[in-house]
């Protein structure tokens, strides 16, 4: 028995699935107890699960699935501009000319978000626009520099193979880079999937004019009410898993040859 | 037993080519001209075997030869067989991209193209109409037992598999030239064999298909090869080692009757040691 629990904290030991399952429902356990129990007392630091659920509840209740319809729309139309924007610039980033604007861009996801929107407020006019505009201008930025990264690590022997069989530059552009990695193009949205998910409910509570769950956190905010804070986060945790995971299987359906 | 032979036009003619990166030179004064080998009854093509300690330069030749780098200094000329015979032979010209093929030791290929579309791709720019293609490309797949893994990508064939994709893509594409950068590296017995006979089938089928190929194991190039270069690093006038690599020896296995004996006998071993005597004085 000893022996067993001290595997559990031997680096690089392999467990069987049994332990394994042990382990995660430990943690599991040790989550729902410190719940449980922080949300007793009267000046508790954690709502109940019943205050979770009556919250959520609610959040049903005064529309949250509309709520949720409004951020995955805002977010599809951000990621669907920004993408084609950031594979434009990188795949043309090959071409001197161009590499330093490439670089440039990737340098400025250092630039703070609020002094952006107030540039960008000057130039929309709506809600909507704007939440759009913010989050495209930001994704774009991280997506070019997760790109950029995919491109300077293809292999020197993939270009020269293709050069070996008559490829003119262009088409070593095309074949290589461009059809070559378009499996990383989908993982690379789903590492940077979180990002944009923080930022889009961010994005939602600044401008609250356009609705979603943005706007559900922020008034819940407001109200000081737990239960709904904790199962909106909930809600936005598992539709980020959930996207991430239908991200995971696109890629792996969509290309046998992709295995990483 | 004598091989009888005889040698016609010029198949490769490499001069005085130096690479320089920098202030660094990488090779120098490399010179050697190979001529096309004709054998009564038999379709014979070339062979030629680049030995070397590491960092002599091979890869570097080898990158020259296909035309994917630019040498410093020195050209190299291979036949223009787009052009007709004049007085003086066959016309040359300078080796271009895509002219020689390229095999790596790590044989690769695109990612994303099976097996079948990748021979396809490789003969994009034939003039055959696309029906002939396709029955090319079977042919080749049948005649290399690829046939079973024609719609499998790279990730998904065995190390045996893929290195003939490698050498068939270039066959496909290239013409008569292919250089293997050491094809034998890090093989199983099994997998060598799979190459050895590949050699065979690119030889035996135009006796202008020619091999230039590096590797380590000196017996397996004596072997293989009808023609071996030593690459080393030369000597300076004060007896110390440049550490710039060229040409240091040069065995010339058809005259000295080593070629295309099928076996591997004393003869071959004695070559073997003077070979490997070279490779350590330099």
């Amino acid at each position: 028995m000893l022996k067993q629990v001290k595997a559990f904290f031997r680096p690089f030991e392999r467990v069987s699935s049994r332990q394994r399952l042990a382990a995660v429902g430990l943690w599991v356990g040790i989550l729902l107890l410190w719940w449980v129990l922080s949300a007793l007392g009267t000046r508790h630091i954690f709502p109940s699960p019943a205050q979770v659920w009556q919250g959520l509840a609610n959040l049903f209740n005064e529309g949250l699935i509309v709520h949720i319809f409004s951020s995955l729309g805002l977010a599809t139309q951000a990621i669907a501009i920004s993408l084609l924007f950031s594979l434009l610039v990188v795949y043309l980033s090959p071409l001197p000319a161009l590499k330093p604007l490439a670089l440039f861009l990737s340098k400025c996801r250092y630039l703070p978000l609020t002094g952006i929107t107030f540039y960008l407020a000057i130039l929309v006019k709506d809600a909507r626009t704007m939440q759009v505009s913010v989050l495209t201008v930001f994704m774009s930025l991280y997506f070019i520099t997760s790109l950029l990264a995919v491109l300077k690590d293809i292999p020197t022997d993939e270009i020269d193979h293709a050069r070996s069989l008559k490829c003119s530059r262009w088409e070593v552009l095309w074949e290589v880079v461009i059809k070559g990695r378009l499996d990383y193009v989908i993982d690379v949205l789903r590492q940077n999937l979180a990002i944009v998910w923080m930022m889009l409910v961010t994005v939602e509570s600044i401008l609250v004019a356009a609705g979603g769950l943005g706007v559900l956190i922020k008034n819940s905010d407001k109200f000081m009410n737990h239960g709904r804070i904790v199962a909106l986060q909930l809600v936005i945790l598992l539709l980020g898993l959930l996207l991430d995971w239908g991200l995971q299987t696109l890629r792996k359906g969509l290309f046998r040859y992709s295995t990483f | 037993m004598t091989n009888a032979y005889q040698q016609t036009d010029t198949i490769l003619h490499v001069e005085n080519v130096s690479v320089v990166y920098g202030a660094k030179t990488i090779i120098e004064n490399i010179s050697f001209t190979e001529k096309n080998t004709v054998r009564p009854n038999a379709q014979q093509g070339q062979t030629i075997a680049f030995l070397g300690r590491s960092g002599r330069g091979k890869s570097t030749l080898f990158r020259v030869i296909t035309g994917l780098e630019k040498p410093t200094s020195g050209r190299i000329l291979i036949p223009d067989y787009n052009k007709p015979i004049n007085e003086t032979g066959q016309p040359a010209k300078p080796v271009a991209e895509g002219d020689v093929g390229f095999v790596n030791q790590r044989y690769t290929l695109f990612r994303h193209k099976t097996v079948y579309q990748a021979l396809m791709f490789a003969l994009r720019k034939s003039t055959d109409s696309e029906a002939e293609k396709q029955n090319k490309v079977l042919q080749y797949l049948a005649d290399w037992g690829l046939e079973k893994v024609k719609n499998q990508y790279p990730n998904e064939l065995s190390g045996g598999q893929r290195q003939r994709t490698a050498i068939l893509e270039q066959l496909l594409s290239s013409g008569y030239y292919m250089v293997l950068d050491e094809p034998f590296s890090g093989l199983d017995v099994g997998n060598i064999e799979s190459v050895k006979k590949a050699f065979h089938l690119i030889t035996s089928s135009h006796e202008l298909n020619t091999i230039v190929f590096s590797t380590h194991d000196i017996e397996l190039a004596v072997e293989l090869a009808d023609s071996i270069y030593v690459m080393g690093y030369a000597s300076s006038p004060n007896d110390d080692l440049k550490q710039v690599g060229t040409i240091v020896g040069h065995f010339d296995l058809k005259a000295m009757n080593l070629s295309w004996a099928g076996t591997f006998d004393a003869r071959h071993a004695e070559c073997a040691k003077a070979i490997k005597a070279a490779m350590l004085a330099s």
